[in-house]
């Protein structure tokens, strides 16, 4: 039990996230069709989704998976494909008749490099890939339980496209952009309406299906999903004060865009002080959630909460 | 080739089929918060009123004719047929966009964007490829008659037909205008905008109904065929009159009059022979997909009427 406890005290996140990031980037880089045509369109396929980022929501499915006491190798397709689910909806949402962002993760946006009509193509063609990756049997490793699999990555699949889809992350940027442009406040609760679809149900997905490949219990997965739809609320929370307190140079996007936008963010309805407070609230839920589980096995999943809750960036 | 091809009625056929589709659609697509999303959605992929307003629905009706030729039931296939009408009316919606083909109207009326605006239309098609597989996943009857593992082939193959190697690609190698190039890229352009979806729709006809591996194949190489000879009548019966989209027009100035009517012959004969290996074993369950060939080509009826009359 010592040693436990030393190993968690001791755990090394930085670490954890680097080599978490590289297995993550090889694996999409193979995901993608190499050589086979049209080029241009991987081509833009591969800009966006290996543009850099942390790769958190893929870290948090391997997680997930490890929580449970599944090997991490199973979950990698499901990691891989939210991935390209996040970079799909940051290419669409950049889009000029969307948000009309130019600058991403510190490069030129999709629509920029490739032109329009392709980067509306190639987040279709990322949306399709990551559901193809997913139900592929030659993703998985051969050490998968041939009875079990099937069925999970079926069910796995399902929570991923439902919460994608109009009842999640689309129904959030439908809400935000009918709250975009009119010059009312947005109440508290649509605010939290809009972030928990448009940050928190990829989050949520990503966690949840990490679980059910790995052989979750119901109870352990309903468990890390509350989990999930806490730090994906804190995940927004604290990218609305980052916003009003970091340079773009910091960011890698463009800061401040919120207040110029006059949009309605936590920093705005509740004050920068108020929305600090809720934050730490959001994260000490999230980490009440992990208690029922080894405490080895989920040092990284506290650990990415607490990334989460005071990232800088 | 069975003689009683001539005595099966397709039209009937067709139209019980697409009002189960059509239901079967509407049913997963309910009004609810946000309304906008989901009317915008709706209006996508359920049919408007109107003189041209009946979807022909070519996707379910090869998928659950596959099916049915196995001998498998149509609620085994009737899921993954609404499903490839989503992923189809997907790409359309994003396919009509400003910034793409610039479509202000299909099916005889103003197209998603043109009804709902840019931004909308871009989610409505981005709802609509995921909603397309929720939907194969939760209505599917599974684990009896489909078992997981088929259920798993079904959603792959789903996904690759609309990706960048199937239809993704169609739409790419268009935009880049290899319509207006040689026979080999037209050809190209048809193949995978087009015949993708179609061998898709077949396969997963074929393996909801449980078919042996080399019947999948004789499937999807039926339905790749007939996907192409069905656009390619269109492009040519559309060529006198006034083209839909950029491809139409430019398929037959590339390939000329007499060189498109002669694909058609050979599209036909051989979509015709993969249909008649089945003949044999199935007997009369081939007639649909026979009878199917005969339609692309000569296209002996119109739906809307079918429908008026249902």
């Amino acid at each position: 039990a010592a040693a436990a406890s030393a190993a968690t005290t001791e755990f090394d996140f930085k670490a954890y996230m680097g080599e978490r990031a590289v297995a993550v980037n090889r694996a999409l880089d193979a995901a993608v069709p190499a050589g086979e045509p049209p080029a241009a369109l991987h081509d833009a396929m591969r800009y966006a989704l290996l543009a850099g980022g942390k790769r958190v929501r893929p870290a948090l499915c391997l997680a997930a998976c490890a929580v449970v006491g599944g090997p991490e190798p199973w979950a990698m397709p499901a990691a891989a494909a939210v991935e390209m689910v996040h970079t799909m909806s940051l290419v669409h949402d950049d889009l000029p008749c969307m948000d009309d962002d130019d600058l991403r993760r510190g490069k030129p946006t999709c629509h920029v490099v490739y032109g329009e009509p392709i980067a509306v193509l190639a987040g279709d063609a990322l949306l399709s890939l990551s559901f193809h990756h997913m139900a592929s049997v030659g993703s998985y490793p051969p050490d998968v339980d041939p009875e079990k699999h099937p069925a999970r990555v079926v069910r796995a699949i399902g929570e991923l496209a439902r919460c994608i889809g109009s009842e999640g992350l689309v129904a959030g940027q439908v809400v935000d952009l009918e709250m975009t442009g009119t010059s009312e406040t947005v109440p508290l609760e649509r605010l939290e309406y809009i972030h928990l679809h448009k940050t928190a149900a990829l989050l949520e997905a990503s966690v949840v299906i990490g679980a059910i490949i790995g052989g979750g219990t119901d109870e352990q997965i309903e468990r890390l999903r509350k989990y999930a739809r806490s730090i994906g609320l804190l995940f927004q929370v604290v990218d609305d004060i980052l916003d009003v307190t970091k340079s773009s140079e910091e960011l890698g996007k463009t800061a401040g865009k919120d207040l110029a936008s006059d949009k309605t963010t936590y920093p705005k309805l509740l004050g920068l002080e108020k929305s600090r407070e809720f934050a730490e609230e959001l994260l000490s839920d999230a980490v009440e959630q992990l208690a029922c589980f080894d405490k080895e096995k989920a040092a990284p999943l506290l650990h990415l909460a607490n990334y989460i809750a005071h990232r800088q960036n | 080739a069975p003689a009683a091809s001539a005595s099966f009625d397709l039209r009937r056929y067709w139209t019980s089929l697409i009002a189960d589709v059509e239901s079967e659609l509407d049913a997963a697509m309910p009004m609810q918060p946000p309304e906008s999303i989901h009317s915008a959605m709706r209006y996508a992929v359920l049919p408007g009123a109107g003189k041209e307003g009946a979807a022909k629905r070519a996707p379910p009706v090869l998928c659950v004719a596959a099916c049915e030729l196995l001998g498998a039931p149509r609620a085994a296939a009737l899921p993954a047929a609404a499903a490839l009408e989503m992923l189809h009316a997907a790409s359309l919606v994003h396919d009509d966009l400003p910034c793409f083909d610039a479509a202000p109207t299909r099916r005889g009326r103003p197209s998603t964007h043109a009804a709902y605006g840019t931004d909308m239309a871009v989610l409505a098609g981005d709802a609509l490829f995921p909603l397309a597989y929720t939907h194969v996943i939760s209505h599917t009857p599974c684990p009896d008659p489909v078992p997981h593992a088929v259920l798993m082939r079904v959603l792959a193959e789903l996904a690759r037909a609309v990706g960048s190697t199937g239809m993704a690609a169609g739409q790419f190698l268009d935009l880049a205008g290899a319509t207006a190039l040689g026979e080999a890229e037209v050809m190209q352009v048809l193949t995978k905008k087009f015949g993708e979806m179609a061998e898709c729709s077949a396969a997963c006809g074929a393996m909801l109904g449980g078919a042996r591996p080399d019947e999948e194949a004789a499937l999807r190489r039926y339905g790749r065929t007939i996907g192409v000879l069905y656009e390619l009548v269109d492009d040519i019966r559309s060529a006198s009159g006034n083209g839909k989209m950029r491809s139409n027009a430019s398929v037959l100035r590339s390939l000329g009059m007499d060189r498109a009517l002669g694909i058609v012959e050979e599209l036909k004969a051989q979509a015709k022979t993969e249909a008649d290996r089945f003949s044999d074993k199935y007997g009369d369950r081939v007639l649909p997909l026979y009878s199917f060939v005969d339609y692309a080509v000569e296209r002996g009826f119109e739906l809307q009427d079918a429908a008026a009359t249902l």
